[in-house]
């Protein structure tokens, strides 16, 4: 039986994992490596796995992904390369532009310099954390600014504080297109924004395939090296596409036999 | 030519570079958080030199380097040498010792280590030099909030050495253990294992100059680096030459012949 080593935390293996691991244990040899709970210590490791699947992005859970890569020749989805430049907002907006897929326009700056475009929401520099966006909506001379407030509490405070704001310019849009990628396979989707809905499984509807989303969405896992991702995108009044976000960690539990086919698709990744 | 400097201060050694360069005739411009914005404005320079590792001139650099401005030294070794455990490997692919790390929540440390396991030495995982580590003598002393991942490092008993090096010349220091590089230091005659090390060090990843701090274990007479770092403050240098002006020389020479590399392979 192929052994599959999952390297996860307390939330996302209390809340998001309880499908797939049923399904998985009835494939695969399944170990768990909970961030909460595992004494990492470098001189002393031994792993029998085929494959690791990473469903987080702490710190511990990096730090291991990196060991694994570095000394053993173990299959990880996703890298933690990967993980890392996905939950680091400012460096995948660079290195997709870069790679030519439409992003919004997007800046780092000092507490109380504005950016250079004038409709603008506030995200968190590092998108690390489990917890859900919260938009605040200011609608003023015409011009819309939304703020999150993890980038709030990023700037205010704890542990993280920074005095830098992540920008990105604001793309009023009708829909809001979920892609999903596990491999070379893609899965269409699209639901209202989150501002218009904040339930955003109400409005969700499976769709057809739009080529120039395959085309963005494949070059995106490519550049930011992910092997399952979500992406979102948003259409701006001339129709153009822009990729909003990207999540090296997505809950596959959303799309039809998700957890089905993220076990078969690892499996068929996993050490010959 | 100009040249920007992504620094935290605007004195110390990043002011002497300044002088040093526009006594030269070049146009220098430092970006500290006060009035650095990551937008186009920033292509106005030749090039950059990377004085601050803090996350926002990381990011500055990986902006600059995307858009083909060079960067001096690269954001990528910055960021490993920032990050406790990229340097862990960075130094052991270039066969060099460091200590043993142990990373998890305080409940789950408090569980695995025994007594025989410290002293332990506490540090942030994006962090170099003394800033923010502790000695943690016994379980009592490992706090946290319950998700916080900590990171630990084994202490190595021995001696320690600051060591500084820019192209070929070399200084080497004795100095108190976990004290910063400003503190009061012994200059030693240059041991042959100490100048090899720096040496590979140097050239597994091209760098100009730099500083590893290390510790000679009592027990084995063994070499670890406990701390890399691209671009000290070199407050302890005191080598025949003067350390600003060797580090600005080693600079300009080196976009001199980046650029020269861009132009024959055009």
């Amino acid at each position: 039986m192929v052994k599959i080593g999952i390297i996860i935390d307390k939330y996302h293996l209390e809340n998001k994992v309880t499908e797939f691991l049923k399904y998985l244990n009835t494939v695969a040899e399944v170990s768990l490596y909970v961030e909460e709970s595992y004494f990492l210590n470098y001189s002393d490791l031994k792993f029998d796995e085929d494959l690791f699947f990473v469903k987080a992005k702490g710190d511990l859970v990096l730090s291991l992904a990196k060991l694994i890569e570095r000394e053993t020749s173990i299959p990880l989805i996703n890298c933690s390369k990967g993980i890392w430049l996905a939950f680091n907002r400012f460096l995948n907006s660079l290195l997709l532009k870069k790679a030519g897929i439409p992003v919004p326009d997007f800046s780092l700056n000092p507490i109380g310099v504005l950016p250079l475009f004038e409709n603008f929401i506030i995200k968190n520099i590092r998108d690390q954390k489990n917890y859900t966006f919260n938009p605040k909506v200011e609608e003023r001379n015409g011009n819309i600014k939304v703020s999150d407030e993890r980038a709030l509490m990023e700037v205010k405070g704890g542990k993280e504080h920074y005095e830098y704001l992540y920008y990105q310019e604001f793309i009023k849009s009708k829909w809001e297109y979920k892609v999903y990628s596990i491999g070379e396979n893609l899965y269409f989707y699209k639901q209202l924004p989150i501002l218009v809905n904040p339930d955003k499984m109400k409005s969700r509807k499976k769709i057809d395939e739009i080529q120039e989303l395959r085309e963005y969405a494949l070059l995106a896992v490519k550049t930011i090296d992910l092997k399952i991702a979500s992406m979102d995108f948003l259409q701006s009044s001339e129709g153009n596409f822009y990729l909003t976000d990207i999540n090296s960690s997505p809950n596959f539990n959303y799309i039809k036999d998700g957890p089905k086919i993220i076990g078969d698709y690892l499996i068929n990744q996993a050490k010959k | 030519m100009k040249i920007g400097i992504l620094s935290k201060r605007t004195g110390n050694f990043t002011g002497k570079m300044k002088n040093y360069f526009e006594e030269k005739g070049l146009k220098v411009k430092i970006y500290t958080y006060k009035n650095l914005v990551l937008n186009d404005s920033l292509l106005e320079n030749d090039f950059y030199i990377l004085k601050s590792k803090k996350l926002f001139f990381l990011y500055a650099g990986y902006y600059l380097e995307a858009h083909n401005i060079p960067v001096i030294p690269h954001t990528e070794i910055s960021f490993q040498n920032k990050n406790r455990i990229e340097a862990h490997f960075l130094l052991k692919q270039a066969g060099l010792l460091s200590p043993q790390i142990i990373l998890g929540t305080a409940k789950t440390l408090k569980k695995h280590l025994k007594h025989s396991d410290f002293p332990l030495i506490l540090k942030p995982l994006m962090s170099s030099g003394s800033k923010g580590i502790k000695i943690i003598n016994s379980l009592k002393q490992i706090n946290a909030q319950e998700e916080e991942v900590l990171y630990l490092e084994k202490i190595i008993v021995g001696t320690h050495y600051l060591a500084y090096f820019i192209g070929d010349d070399i200084c080497v220091f004795e100095k108190k253990p976990f004290e910063n590089e400003h503190a009061n230091v012994k200059e030693i005659e240059l041991p042959n294992d100490i100048k090899n090390i720096l040496i590979k060090w140097k050239e597994k990843y091209n760098l100009l100059f730099g500083h590893l701090d290390m510790v000679r274990e009592d027990n084995t007479g063994k070499l670890f680096i406990v701390d890399p770092g691209t671009f000290p403050e070199f407050s302890n240098w005191n080598c025949e030459n003067d350390a600003v002006s060797l580090v600005c020389n080693q600079i300009l020479n080196h976009f001199k012949r980046t650029k020269n590399t861009i132009k024959n392979n055009k």
